[in-house]
């Protein structure tokens, strides 16, 4: 744990640089904690156990953890019901609480209320003492006492997370006093976090509970008269069997009439798990070479042999990166790149496909063979290089951006690859010329090559590169490796995709996204060695 | 009055009498997307953090099939009209905030700049009806 050494060897220099560590001693640490538990848990428990439990679980997987992954902080333990969480920022803890929060709004909205899953959380920045797998100190403490006092779906903060946050977190904050909490000897100053800072004046006014009960109320009635209704029409319509298409649809979103309580919660309609795992989760890769692909080969055809991406052998050399052409694209600097070898094409579906066969990616793609790989996200990609270096017995990786641009502008130095000025059909993208679909991208190589034999280096699909997002190239590396940041929740894409208009099209032209997310536009291409 | 109802209600049936896109995740009528911060006309100097406020409706990630809930878009300086049966387009005109974010810091050129949300589902496609704030202007110094 390279943060608990660190904080170590702070400690041990204040002492006087002595060598070796205090014996028995952990490392103490400021940090926002975040504890959390869920409103009413045994309530829920009683009355539906197992689904509870299911829905919590997934909660865990889908919310909690992402969330905590993507705010920087780090989850401590899960407790009976509930969770403990640690930051180094309280801006970061308090965005992941409400992200929390806002999302279980979203998950519960199909529910019934009595099966709605709240939260309760509490937000503290103390000084806690760290052990590998949990937290200790009063900081913790007061943590786990403010999601105590807390309302279910709310977040209340104590006065130091107040003071770190009021002026970076645009949320309404209402200032709820000092108050005595059980076993802590100095009273908290305590805040409710309003995501919504119009919130606050409902907050004020507590009319709405009974305008959503009213509410629910009669969408059950209506519900149940309908389902009434539609009953009734059915037993008539049994001799005369007229598909009543348009009504079903109603039937199905109104809720059941009277359920029984025990009856296991509503879920919503099982949604696969789209949510990728975080970037450094080690991909269930096989211990074996990619299983052929069955549906798309026929059923009794031969084993398909591994098809590896066409690559392209690039001679090393020192070439001006960026451009004037947009802010993001200064400065221009000097970038020396080492041999390495690059696909010639972006990974078609085809390629992507042995991947999913072999149980190594989890997205599997929809389109033509011979159609570049779409809708992946980041984390995906990576997958995909991994299994491939595997399967390949060769070190396949991701580009780095450096690199893209290298072998995109193919030893030119012009706005596009073949010149400064715009010419039609030598890419795919809005307005690059005559043969354009504008539903999908073309078949990988259906455009020129570049003077590196390379094609789509521009147009037809967006391609991720290894490097974290930077909003410029102050302080780029010059030796053409990825630029990489301890953490980051953008990555960069290249190229520009048949959506997008001719200034995408440039090799200069430079783009981000979230690391974890997928859009039908981002693809991929790949790098390995010389 | 009586006649921007009208013209309203007018478009409202003729969205809902557009064919039926792959996506077109329903939205409640109440939900209700808007710029805590900048408002309309508000003058900044460089850059400065856009913070997304939406009611009636829930925050998750792209890709999350939850019913009531979608991730926000941030459009700047767009004209083009948003197109319900498609994908919300992704580039430097149209940020995505997939990951649940509900702020962003913007950075823009010196001059007037348009802003609007649009929400969109797992796909990011827009809801139906379409989810979008006011289409509000800045003026950065």
């Amino acid at each position: 744990m390279s943060d608990t050494e660190r904080t170590r060897g702070q400690v041990y220099s204040i002492r006087g640089g002595r060598n070796g560590p205090p014996p028995d001693e952990a490392p103490r640490r400021l940090a926002a904690i975040v504890a959390a538990d869920i409103a009413g848990y045994s309530r829920l428990m009683g009355m539906d156990e197992e689904g509870t439990h299911a829905r919590i679980k997934r909660h865990r997987r889908e919310l909690v953890e992402p969330t905590i992954a993507e705010h920087h902080g780090k989850l401590v333990k899960y407790t009976g019901d509930g969770f403990l969480a640690m930051f180094d920022s309280p801006v970061e803890a308090v965005r992941c609480a409400v992200v929390i929060q806002q999302s279980m709004i979203g998950r519960n909205a199909s529910l019934p209320r009595d099966q709605h899953i709240l939260y309760r959380i509490g937000v503290h920045l103390g000084d806690v003492i760290v052990e590998p797998d949990d937290v200790y100190g009063e900081g913790v403490n007061i943590a786990a006492r403010l999601e105590g006092i807390a309302n279910p779906g709310d977040v209340f903060i104590s006065g130091g997370i107040y003071e770190q946050i009021k002026n970076k977190l645009v949320c309404a904050y209402q200032a709820l006093g000092d108050r005595q909490v059980k076993n802590i000897t100095d009273p908290i100053s305590v805040y409710r976090v309003l995501p919504d800072p119009s919130a606050l004046m409902k907050a004020r006014k507590g009319r709405r509970v009974a305008m959503i009960a009213l509410g629910v109320v009669m969408i059950a009635a209506l519900g149940s008269a309908i389902g009434l209704f539609l009953w009734a029409r059915q037993q008539l319509l049994v001799a005369y069997p007229v598909p009543p298409a348009a009504e079903v649809p109603k039937t199905a979103q109104a809720p059941p009439p009277a359920a029984p309580a025990s009856a296991p919660p509503a879920q919503p309609a099982a949604a696969p798990i789209v949510t990728p795992p975080p970037a450094n989760a080690p991909a269930a890769t096989p211990k074996a070479a990619a299983v052929p692909d069955a549906p798309s080969t026929g059923a009794n055809a031969p084993i398909a042999p591994l098809k590896l991406p066409a690559m392209v052998s690039l001679p090393g050399g020192t070439f001006v990166m960026g451009s004037n052409d947009d802010s993001s694209e200064k400065p221009t600097h000097r970038v020396t790149i080492k041999p390495f070898a690059i696909s010639k094409f972006p990974i078609t579906n085809q390629e992507w496909r042995q991947c999913v066969s072999a149980r190594a990616c989890d997205y599997a793609p929809v389109g033509n063979d011979d159609a570049p790989v779409a809708n992946v996200s980041w984390n995906d990609a990576k997958q995909f290089v991994e299994w491939l270096s595997k399967v390949g017995q060769k070190n396949y990786r991701l580009p780095s951006e450096a690199e893209w641009e290298y072998a995109a502008r193919g030893n030119t130095q012009t706005k596009y690859w073949w010149g400064d000025q715009f010419q039609s059909d030598m890419a795919d993208c809005k307005g690059c010329g005559a043969a354009y679909d504008s539903t999908q991208p073309a078949k990988v190589g259906s455009f020129k090559s570049n003077p590196f034999g390379l094609h789509d280096m521009g147009g037809n699909i967006d391609q991720w590169v290894e490097d974290c997002w930077h909003k410029d190239y102050q302080g780029a590396p010059a030796d053409g490796s990825a630029w990489i940041d301890k953490t980051c929740a953008a990555r960069v894409i290249r190229s520009g995709s048949w959506k997008n208009g001719t200034n995408y099209v440039r090799p200069g032209s430079r783009d981000y996204y979230d690391t974890g997310v997928r859009y039908p536009t981002h693809g991929l291409r790949v790098a390995g060695p010389p | 009055m009586h006649i921007a109802r009208m013209a309203g209600a007018v478009i409202m049936v003729l969205l809902s009498a557009a064919p039926a896109s792959p996506q077109g995740k329903p939205a409640p009528d109440d939900a209700y997307l808007y710029f805590v911060w900048p408002q309309d006309g508000t003058v900044i100097r460089g850059g400065f953090w856009c913070r997304f406020g939406l009611r009636n409706m829930g925050v998750t990630h792209a890709g999350d099939e939850f019913p009531n809930s979608g991730h926000h878009h941030l459009l700047i300086d767009v004209n083009d009209p948003l197109d319900p049966n498609e994908a919300i387009p992704q580039d430097k005109n149209h940020l995505h905030f997939g990951a649940g974010q509900t702020e962003a810091r913007v950075e823009l050129p010196p001059g007037k700049h348009t802003l609007q949300l649009v929400l969109g589902d797992a796909k990011h496609f827009p809801f139906k009806p379409p989810v979008v704030s006011k289409k509000i202007t800045v003026t950065v110094k």
